[in-house]
């Protein structure tokens, strides 16, 4: 405890007294240190978080309701859809129709029945317009023409990937057809085939969305002979993220797990997702360590520099009983107030600038919005690891001067 | 009674061929209230005596017998402590840390025998006083004059009560006037407080006031006086 309070004293009052720029451009080495600690690793997950969040408000929402794994559809989805209705935690859902089907263009200008036809295997989303709406954002999502419509019929939305405009850039590795708004369309189940009107084209950086057309509801079980009324999904929305598990708690324990699988959106994620983000966390934390490695020598190099030029004041320390463990104290305390300091500046100016930031303002990658995602535990971890190694940096010049012979230290000997 | 007693002293310097032995079977006591000054010409050896007999440096033979303790069987831990409550010390350039106060520079040995920082810091006042530098606590060492430093460094050296106080040519690097002030100083401490002095200087009229006076020459002791 005594060395502690010797070692601050003799630490503090050589902060104090170090020249000011030189302490300033020391801590804004810090500060850049551990935004790069932060910052690469928080684009790197952040690309996928971006994405997730996409899914999330384009897609799935915050609560995912499916078949179970032995069932084709949600049972008793009316029934289902009442007990939503009495949640007031849940804000708006929307419950979907999925099936398969042949869309084909340009079929009236085709002049002869063996000619090559203009068709694209399609997912089919059947949907009740405004509901979706509100649960996804759609028409939001619409880049030419217009949103569907409750009251109308014949009319389809397509995903951008679907036509040949938008999916060339892609090559030829999937079914793309030719066709643009207000161009007919033939869909094609089994026997049945219907013409709809294109009346828009979505666009959206989730797969899932671009890869998917949307009717009404209503036509969509009657072309897909769907009378049952058991849809394939229900997405909800919470009022609050974090009501997420408690509301799909709930929905369980009253019994509506029976009739369908209920996951939050954490749940339904796919493990390889996960495991991409993880990976890219290790992936950004290495990079981000190159630049622990550099912070560690620059703080090596300062402390050491900073020892040998007060080498014979610290012999005299020595010389007149003031004990090694004191005077290396008082050098890890200065690289403790290094890493310190620039750590808080870095995390104030992550947490009050460049999240925020972010999020107003998303990097654009061609799959995701990129937000930098900076969880404050992992910040803390990563906070820590700097600053134990800092600490080591500095202790360790120290050590070696104030390991040296005292009287050689005091006469400036070699 | 004997306070220092240093036992055919030797200290080699190098290895093989390009040996420099700087003492050469040196025997020296001194006695408890003496003021022993150690003279000679420059690259006698009184220097490197007087770091055998402070512990600042270990002798490549012989023994080295401190108020009773045989300094030469201490680790380095202990060495360090045996410095801090037994020995006081000034150095020729003055050794005050830069970035401390000359309070701070006072109190830092008290601190470390473990005086608490308002214990500390009364008795660094009063000793500062003592060496006439009253209201220069809070000044740093680079405000002061040469000889003002020089007057902290004793403030220092003196405020835990050493047994022995060793300085090391203290006015080498000051002015006539200050120099003379700061052996008073030192002559002080030895006639009104009985504080044992053992100092090295080239210069005969600061060695007016010691008991005795040692003269070197080649790593030896070549005659004693007695005054």
């Amino acid at each position: 405890m005594r060395a502690l309070r010797i070692g601050l004293l003799l630490g503090i009052r050589q902060i104090q007294r170090a020249n000011i720029w030189t302490t300033t451009l020391i801590i804004f080495v810090m500060m850049l240190t551990f935004l790069n600690l932060i910052a690469v690793s928080g684009v790197l997950v952040g690309l996928i978080e971006g994405a997730e969040r996409a899914v999330r408000e384009n897609a799935t929402g915050d609560i995912v309701i499916t078949a179970l794994d032995d069932e084709d559809r949600i049972l008793e989805t009316t029934s289902f859809i009442r007990e939503l209705e009495a949640y007031p935690e849940i804000s708006t859902y929307s419950v979907r129709f999925n099936g398969n089907a042949l869309l084909e263009a340009n079929y009236k200008e085709r002049r002869s029945l063996t000619g090559e036809r203009d068709t694209a295997a399609v997912i089919v989303n059947g949907i009740n317009p405004e509901n979706e709406d509100s649960m996804s954002k759609l028409s939001s999502l619409v880049r030419d023409g217009e949103y569907l419509r409750a009251d109308e019929e014949g009319y389809i939305l397509i995903g951008a990937y679907y036509l040949k405009e938008y999916a060339e850039d892609f090559g030829d590795i999937f079914d793309s057809i030719d066709v643009q708004v207000g161009e007919p369309v033939r869909m094609t189940i089994g026997n049945v085939s219907k013409e709809f009107i294109v009346k828009g084209i979505i666009e959206s950086k989730v797969d899932e969305v671009n890869f998917a057309t949307y009717i009404p509801e209503k036509e969509f079980r009657r072309i897909f002979g769907r009378y049952d009324r058991n849809a394939d999904q229900i997405v909800i929305r919470t009022q609050r993220p974090e009501q997420n598990a408690e509301v799909a708690a709930s929905l369980k324990d009253s019994g509506l797990a029976d009739y369908a699988k209920i996951q939050t959106y954490e749940e339904s994620l796919p493990k390889f997702l996960i495991d991409i983000k993880n990976t890219f966390n290790v992936l950004g934390t290495m990079i981000g360590s190159i630049g622990i490695v550099v912070a560690s020598i620059t703080i090596f190099i300062i402390i050491f520099i900073n020892a040998v030029s007060r080498r014979q004041q610290i012999g005299i320390l020595k010389g007149i009983g003031i004990q090694r463990n004191v005077i290396e104290i008082a050098y890890v305390l200065q690289a403790a107030f290094y890493a310190l300091s620039g750590s808080l500046l870095g995390a104030l100016f992550t947490y009050w600038f460049l999240v925020p930031y972010f999020d107003k303002n998303p990097i654009q990658f061609p799959f995701s919005d990129g937000i930098l995602a900076a969880d404050p535990e992992s910040t803390f971890w990563k906070f820590l690891v700097l600053f134990v190694i800092t600490l080591f940096a500095g202790f360790i010049p120290a050590w070696v001067i104030v390991r040296k012979n005292t009287l050689n230290s005091i006469l400036g000997r070699k | 009674m004997e306070i220092i007693n240093a036992t055919n002293i030797h200290r080699k310097f190098g290895e093989g061929n390009l040996v420099a032995h700087v003492l050469r079977g040196i025997d020296f006591t001194v006695t408890e209230g003496e003021f022993v000054a150690i003279m000679g010409k420059s690259g006698a050896g009184k220097s490197t005596l007087m770091y055998q007999l402070s512990v600042l440096d270990e002798p490549t033979e012989g023994s080295v017998i401190i108020d009773g303790t045989d300094v030469m069987k201490l680790g380095e831990r202990e060495m360090t402590a045996f410095r801090l409550n037994t020995l006081g010390y000034i150095f020729q350039n003055y050794a005050l840390v830069p970035d401390l106060s000359a309070s701070e520079n006072v109190m830092l040995p008290l601190l470390m025998r473990g005086l608490d920082w308002e214990t500390a810091k009364q008795k660094a006042h009063e000793t500062i006083d003592s060496v006439g530098m009253e209201g220069k606590y809070n000044n740093l060492p680079a405000a002061l004059s040469g000889g003002e430093q020089q007057r902290i460094s004793v403030a220092r050296a003196i405020a835990g009560k050493p047994k022995i106080l060793f300085a090391d040519e203290p006015t080498a690097n000051l002015d006539s006037v200050s120099g003379g002030q700061v052996i008073d100083l030192i002559t002080k401490l030895n006639r009104e407080f009985g504080q044992t002095v053992v100092m090295v200087t080239h210069e005969r009229e600061y060695a007016a006031n010691c008991n005795r006076i040692v003269h070197m020459e080649d790593g030896m002791i070549i005659n004693e006086e007695t005054q």
